[in-house]
């Protein structure tokens, strides 16, 4: 990493420190959505790709993987409401 | 990637233009695109291990031939496509709960 020393990250004045945090709080939201279709695609990959004989999605391939991201965020849901209602 | 324009960031925000004296504005801009750099990286390193245990899983059969190149090179594509995929569904998903208020 080319460096930015401690003393210029002191010295940064009161806007850029508030823009560096408003970049922060969006970069980290954008990373965990990101992060969520890596591990959705990675399990709905498994689970609907059987074959690569072709590059192409087929029509089946293709809705099994969006119906197995809405069941999978179906049941995240599920799960959520009943851990909350035996609180 | 597609995601970064609907989520609106892609591109280094410009919501604030509050008057910054020009030496933090540079290392403001050093420490932008460090940082943007270093979250390319790692999703770039997560997408290769997660396309190699994937199409390792597809293609391996030993011993090897130059036909498993064809296999990783096609499931490779193939994986590339499941992601657009996935993150579409997901992405609309995400905009029909926030439009119903559900987040």
């Amino acid at each position: 990493m080319s460096g930015i020393s401690p003393t210029e990250l002191q010295n940064l004045d009161e806007p850029s420190k508030k823009e560096i945090m408003g970049f922060l709080e969006t970069e980290n939201s954008k990373q965990k959505v990101q992060m969520s279709i890596h591990q959705f695609t990675n399990l709905c990959f498994k689970n609907c790709i059987h074959s690569v004989q072709s590059a192409d999605l087929s029509a089946q391939e293709n809705q099994c993987l969006k119906d197995c991201v809405n069941r999978f965020l179906d049941t995240n849901i599920r799960i959520v409401k009943g851990l909350q209602s035996i609180q | 990637m597609a995601l970064s324009s609907i989520f609106g960031g892609g591109s280094p925000s410009q919501q604030s233009n509050l008057p910054t004296s020009s030496a933090s504005s540079s290392v403001k801009d050093q420490l932008k695109g460090q940082i943007a750099q270093e979250l390319a990286v790692a999703n770039a390193t997560e997408l290769v291990n997660k396309v190699t245990e994937n199409c390792f899983e597809k293609c391996l059969m030993a011993p090897y031939t130059s036909k498993q190149d064809t296999c990783v090179d096609q499931c490779l594509a193939k994986y590339m496509r499941s992601w657009n995929a996935i993150s579409q569904a997901y992405v609309a998903r995400i905009q029909q709960a926030s439009a119903n208020g559900d987040i």
